[in-house]
């Protein structure tokens, strides 16, 4: 485990939901470690990863909890939702009853978080293109519909990966900036860590790119 | 210097018998400053006339100053050869004469009042000075002799003495204007007597040659001003002659001079206190340079002190600096430990909200049913007071990971789980591994840290340990609850006691180091402890949060 300076301005919390998979731990995998995770064991209960990323020169510490699909923990996931920034919202394009659940995470995701917490639909999978049963503009209707961000992305070829992420913090970090976020409440999901040097990271992120975009 | 010095401090030792402190101190205070305030304003403009006045003077004692004498045999013969040398001294010397010839009359004049007249006079008329002031003289033996008994005037005849030659060292223009500062905003300057008898008292002890004595007068002023002064010396004691003050006042004045650092002193305490009106800031200044105490604000020392304390502040920053790079906190959040345990609390909150719930809308009947399971849940749950060493029943040839691996099976057996301990036991095999390489080149404090890294990581895998087993627990078909609870407490068991095996294992590694700083190693040492301890509190701390989970299955 390497150790890099504690340089980050702010830490938002994450989290991504979805039917079991549709490809949430893939998806975090390939953005902490850019590689795609072929042989992935589902999730038990709620997995971490972490990452370093810039937004507007701004350090940003992204700490994200990947909940288990499997509906036996739906109740243990639901414990997490509170107090996060960003929900990631995955669903799999080649499988509609993953698309077709979505207004049920919507509602838990709606119910357990806060109304500035923003939601990101992710259709996973579109490397898979072949194989699609969700249509582009069937979700991106969807999305719309319920203001959420939308990408098509590919765990498995790092399309839109990283977007998605980002794109999320750029939201977040707007709200922030507008005022529409504050940053006091216990829920926000995001902390604000003043620049301190010499205290190690979560993550390595010295070996990343922080914005690939 | 004048050749008759040394007759000086003779005469001054002889003047030095008991004297009257409170009567001279009442005479001191009254006129005395403000006539020597009154030489100084007069020294610069007037010092041709100055000269003629000591001139006059010393025409005049042997002319019509002696008449009166006659009763006091005694120091006539003393006197009359000195005055002698006076005549042919010149007129730098005048000073240092007259000093004599004030010591060699060892006068003591109890008659002050005259002087403030005399004073009142010579402002009026410069020209009249010497008359009265050689009058003053003349009248000098007659009281001497009367106010031999009580003594008080033999400390002025040693005090004029001692002063007069201070004076002539030490005097400058500097530190007169800064005396007449004082004097006009009415400072109480150092008492004259204790002056006084100072001075008396350096020249007393050092009174053998001229350089010696010079230093132990200059030791009260600033030595650079050493040879201003001798500029001076031949002005400046005749301008109080001119203005009209007697030898007496003007000796005193040159006393207060000679207190150098200790006026100059009282001048900035009071400037400090005029400075303080209005200003209520200041008070701390004045409390931070001790002028409130009466101790001497010695600025060398304020400013070690700052020094020290700037010092101190760098070397706590590096401490803290250092301390960062093992930090244990930091280390247990970069494992995961932190965000487990965060993870874990919000789990059981949750559940207890769920068994709040439940205990809310049970039958009134069954609630205290449930109440006592809790209550007997949680106590299945206390850790035990003493470890039992029955559970050390590994069989020899075991490698420790191994041993470790079995004790955390063996007490979590029964928790129908299947929990993974792989990432402790490998690593545990690593940690064991680094311990037993025998590279000297591995410092104490690599040891140190590699020991806090450990403990931090094997904390953050027993907490995640704990988390992913309560949402295990959460999820399972089937709840057993006390072995649940039972199989939690001896994983706890199990866990705290590798983590004091850990710290052992560290600080034996520290204190078999070779290194000659056996301070470092003990505080390293210590160190260890410590975060091994705090690792045992983040371990019961998870195991307290997994209990409601564990209850939960009971109700």
């Amino acid at each position: 485990m390497t150790s890099g300076p504690y340089n980050y301005s702010y830490i938002f919390k994450y989290i991504i939901i979805g039917d079991m998979g549709v490809g949430k731990s893939c998806l975090l995998h390939q953005f902490t470690e850019k590689k795609f995770m072929a042989d992935c064991p589902h999730t038990i209960g709620v997995e971490f990863g972490t990452r370093i990323i810039e937004v507007a020169g701004q350090k940003i510490k992204l700490q994200i909890w990947d909940t288990a699909g499997q509906e036996r923990f739906r109740a243990v996931t639901r414990s997490y939702y509170r107090g996060a920034a960003g929900a990631l919202m995955v669903y799999d394009i080649t499988r509609r009853s993953t698309y077709n659940h979505l207004s049920s995470w919507l509602t838990d995701t709606r119910n357990l978080t806060n109304p500035s917490t923003v939601i990101f639909l992710i259709g996973n999978k579109s490397d898979l293109d072949g194989q699609r049963d969700v249509t582009y503009e069937e979700a991106k209707q969807f999305a719309d519909e319920n203001g959420l961000m939308f990408v098509e992305a590919s765990a498995k070829t790092g399309q839109n990966v990283e977007e998605a992420f980002l794109e999320t913090a750029k939201k977040i970090y707007q709200s922030i900036q507008d005022g529409r976020l504050d940053l006091n409440a216990a829920e926000s999901g995001v902390q604000h860590k003043p620049a301190s040097p010499g205290r190690p990271l979560a993550a390595p992120p010295a070996s990343r790119d922080p914005c690939a975009c | 210097m004048p050749s008759s010095d040394s007759e000086d401090f003779e005469s001054a030792d002889e003047g030095r018998i008991s004297p009257n402190k409170r009567e001279r101190k009442k005479r001191l205070s009254s006129s005395n400053y403000s006539d020597n305030l009154e030489d100084q304003d007069n020294k610069t403009t007037q010092e041709p006339v100055l000269h003629k006045v000591a001139a006059s003077v010393k025409d005049n004692i042997p002319k019509d100053g002696w008449d009166d004498f006659d009763i006091e045999e005694e120091s006539e013969p003393t006197d009359i050869p000195q005055k002698e040398e006076i005549k042919t001294a010149p007129t730098e010397k005048a000073q240092a004469s007259i000093a004599q010839k004030i010591d060699s009359q060892k006068s003591g004049w109890d008659d002050f009042d005259d002087w403030g007249e005399e004073k009142d006079i010579n402002t009026k008329d410069p020209q009249l000075i010497p008359k009265s002031q050689v009058q003053n003289v003349k009248e000098i033996p007659d009281p001497q002799e009367v106010t031999k008994s009580d003594g008080w005037g033999w400390g002025w005849g040693n005090s004029l003495l001692s002063t007069a030659t201070a004076g002539i060292s030490n005097l400058t223009t500097q530190v007169s204007q800064g005396i007449s500062t004082v004097l006009e905003t009415g400072i109480g300057a150092p008492d004259p007597e204790e002056l006084a008898r100072i001075s008396a008292q350096n020249n007393a002890k050092e009174n053998n040659a001229d350089s010696e004595r010079r230093n132990s007068t200059e030791t009260k002023a600033e030595p650079n001003e050493a040879n201003q002064s001798n500029a001076n010396e031949g002005a400046f004691p005749f301008g109080s002659l001119l203005s009209g003050v007697t030898k007496f006042v003007e000796t005193t004045g040159t006393k207060v001079l000679a207190g150098g650092l200790d006026t100059l002193e009282t001048i900035g305490k009071k400037t400090m206190e005029v400075l303080q009106d209005g200003d209520p800031g200041l008070a701390k200044k004045r409390a931070m340079l001790g002028l409130d105490s009466g101790d001497k604000p010695v600025l060398s020392q304020v400013l070690r002190e700052a020094r020290a304390k700037a010092d101190e502040e760098d070397q706590m920053k590096e401490a803290k600096r250092e301390a960062k790079a093992v930090h244990y906190e930091t280390l247990f959040d970069d494992f995961e430990g932190l965000v487990h345990l965060e993870a874990l609390e919000m789990l059981s909150k949750q559940v207890s909200i769920r068994i709040e719930e439940r205990l809310r809308s049970a039958d009134p009947n069954k609630r205290q049913d449930i109440k006592e399971t809790l209550q007997q849940v949680a106590e299945l749950c206390e850790m035990p007071d003493e470890e039992d060493e029955e559970e050390d029943e590994i069989s020899e040839g075991t490698s420790r990971p191994d041993a470790l691996h079995e004790r955390l099976q063996r007490a979590t057996r029964d928790i129908g789980l299947k929990l993974q301990f792989q990432p402790l036991i490998k690593q545990f095999t690593e940690t064991l591994a680094w311990l037993e390489t025998s590279d000297v080149t591995i410092t104490e404090k690599a040891v140190y840290k590699k020991a806090v890294s450990d403990l931090a990581q094997t904390t953050a895998l027993s907490v995640e340990l704990y988390h992913k087993t309560a949402e295990m627990l959460l999820v399972k078909n089937r709840r057993s609850t006390a072995d649940e609870a039972d199989a939690l407490t001896q994983l706890t068991v199990v866990l705290t006691k590798h983590i004091s095996d850990l710290a052992t294992q560290f600080t034996e590694k520290l204190t078999n180091h070779a290194s000659e700083d056996k301070e470092q190693i003990n505080n390293y040492i210590t160190n260890v402890f410590l975060e091994a301890g705090n690792s045992s509190k983040y371990i019961e701390n998870a195991f307290h949060l997994a209990l409601p989970i564990v209850q939960i299955g009971a109700v």
